[in-house]
């Protein structure tokens, strides 16, 4: 009584359509959720670093509010309890334009915004206190100082743990499906309703994250090689 | 370099997933039940009444009582020792891995019996007969699957229903939700205008629901959803025992009896048996 493989349902009928609406789904809604989340986390990691004391508090408070929830329950909250706020005729459009896939890029990019903020904190702080005060001194404002010296140093920093973070968002919108998205991970469920094949849809979808998680992270160390700063990084086994 | 990787990796997948898949296949359920005494199935947390965690926090319904009381006996009889029936959670997506991958023996929930699904487990005898109707807000303009063109209709992922709507109404806006309180959810906001499941499922929301009259359950069915209880494809010495059980159940009346427990006048959510049904159910005993 061993299960027969029938890998054919993964290309007969509609599987192929609905494999690939569901990557380009899964990608669209990471590549927006990415650069949200790169923008919050630029934005909360470099007022953590800051003197003015408020400033750091709400970083304080965005981070450690939206990493300690469980990206589900944010799923549900961005998409079950903010609408609700809103008024009815605003809801309604809304629901008819595709509710559910903003409300997923929104609950992913804060999400990963907010461990993104930890990383970029962590690149700001491996920056000598010396180099801002330098930069001061040379008639930099704060906020030029920041957007000139300090951000495009620390970002050349963190490339290898901002991939991580990259790599995360990429798999973690498969949680997109609980709000109805038909991203990737939805679709093999479909292949596996229409066809009873759980296996060979399971194996199509892996291989499929596979093959665009190794995508990401080949285009990311090229980025951290091109970007790497000479004698900062020390590179242990290059090429 | 990379590329070289990546094929090693696959390999290495496939040669992982050759060694997991046959393990097991060799040693029937029954022996397996026999072996360790216990029977574990597969069946739902939130579909009222076939099963479900009621509010004393016991999970319970009409699908297990059916095992507890038709097939487990069946079981026992078989087997000449008294045996334990360990429940774990399946939903649609989930539970016909959970059977080929051997961590349930059987499941016993809310399946639909259809040919595509008969290709990859063994299906026992149908033991409850329904169909796809909406649950919609008292008033609401959808009255059949005639109106739903444009609407924005939520189903259960995985469902038959889901796929029906889109293969019949591909003009109506369908939102496929993982599990029942999620689309339920979804209705009583407002993010669908109405929830498509088999009938008595949408009757069981609609009485477990804080206020049941401001909902309405309509249209006729547009399916047919015949419940069988799922087995391993090749499982035959179980099924015929779970056939046994259910056809001794339908015989000695038992069966009706449970159904009377669960949806009769003052069960959970009453239901009336059609005489169809009754046919329907009698004819696959010869009766």
């Amino acid at each position: 009584m061993s299960y027969q493989f029938k890998w054919s349902v993964l290309w007969s009928g509609q599987s192929a359509t609905w494999l690939l609406q569901g990557v380009l789904t899964t990608i669209e809604l990471s590549v927006l959720a990415w650069l949200l989340a790169v923008v919050l986390g630029i934005l909360s990691g470099a007022l953590r670093t800051v003197s003015f004391a408020p400033l750091r508090a709400i970083a304080v408070f965005y981070v450690e509010f939206f990493r300690n929830v469980p990206l589900l329950v944010w799923m549900f909250f961005w998409y079950f309890g903010v609408p609700p706020l809103l008024p009815r005729a605003v809801q309604d459009w809304l629901f008819n334009h595709g509710a559910e896939f903003w409300a997923a890029v929104i609950a992913l990019g804060v999400y990963t915004g907010a461990r993104m903020s930890e990383v970029i904190r962590a690149g700001i702080l491996a920056i000598p206190r010396t180099q801002f005060e330098a930069s001061l001194a040379m008639g930099l404002t704060v906020g030029q100082a920041y957007r000139l010296i300090i951000l495009p140093i620390a970002l050349r920093l963190i490339v290898p743990p901002l991939t991580n973070e990259s790599l995360n968002l990429l798999k973690n919108s498969s949680v997109a499906l609980t709000i109805s998205v038909a991203e990737l991970t939805f679709q093999t469920r479909q292949i596996e309703t229409y066809t009873a094949k759980a296996i060979e849809a399971l194996t199509a979808g892996t291989l499929i994250y596979l093959v665009l998680c190794l995508g990401v992270a080949t285009v990311m160390s090229r980025i951290e090689r091109r970007f790497a700063i000479p004698g900062l990084i020390a590179r242990v086994g290059a090429g | 370099m990379m590329m070289k990787s990546v094929l090693s990796l696959c390999l290495l997948l496939a040669v992982a997933a050759a060694l997991i898949v046959p393990a097991g296949a060799q040693d029937g359920s029954l022996d397996k039940i026999k072996r360790t005494g216990v029977m574990t199935i597969g069946t739902r947390t939130g579909s009222p009444p076939f099963a479900y965690i009621n509010k004393s926090n016991e999970w319970v319904g009409f699908s297990i009582d059916l095992v507890e009381q038709l097939v487990k006996p069946a079981l026992e009889k078989e087997l000449g020792k008294a045996i334990k029936v360990e429940k774990k959670e399946s939903t649609p997506p989930t539970r016909i891995p959970l059977l080929t991958s051997n961590a349930v023996d059987l499941i016993a929930g809310t399946m639909t019996d259809t040919p595509e699904r008969r290709q990859s487990v063994e299906f026992s005898l149908t033991f409850f007969y329904t169909g796809a109707q909406f649950l919609v807000k008292k008033g609401s303009p959808i009255k059949s699957i005639n109106d739903i063109g444009g609407k924005r209709i939520a189903a259960q992922q995985g469902s038959t229903n889901a796929k029906i709507i889109r293969e019949k109404k591909p003009d109506a806006q369908l939102r496929e939700f993982p599990d029942q309180p999620a689309a339920f959810q979804a209705l009583a906001q407002g993010q669908v205008d109405a929830y498509t499941n088999d009938g008595i499922q949408l009757w069981g929301l609609k009485a477990k629901a804080p206020k049941p009259d401001d909902w309405e359950v309509v249209g006729d069915f547009f399916s047919e959803e015949p419940y069988g209880m799922a087995m391993r494809k090749g499982d035959l010495k179980l099924k015929q025992i779970v056939d046994a059980g259910l056809k001794n159940g339908l015989e000695s009346g038992k069966y009706f009896e449970i159904y009377e427990k669960w949806f009769g006048a003052k069960g959970e959510v009453p239901y009336p048996m059609t005489p169809q049904v009754k046919a329907y159910l009698l004819k696959q005993i010869g009766k």
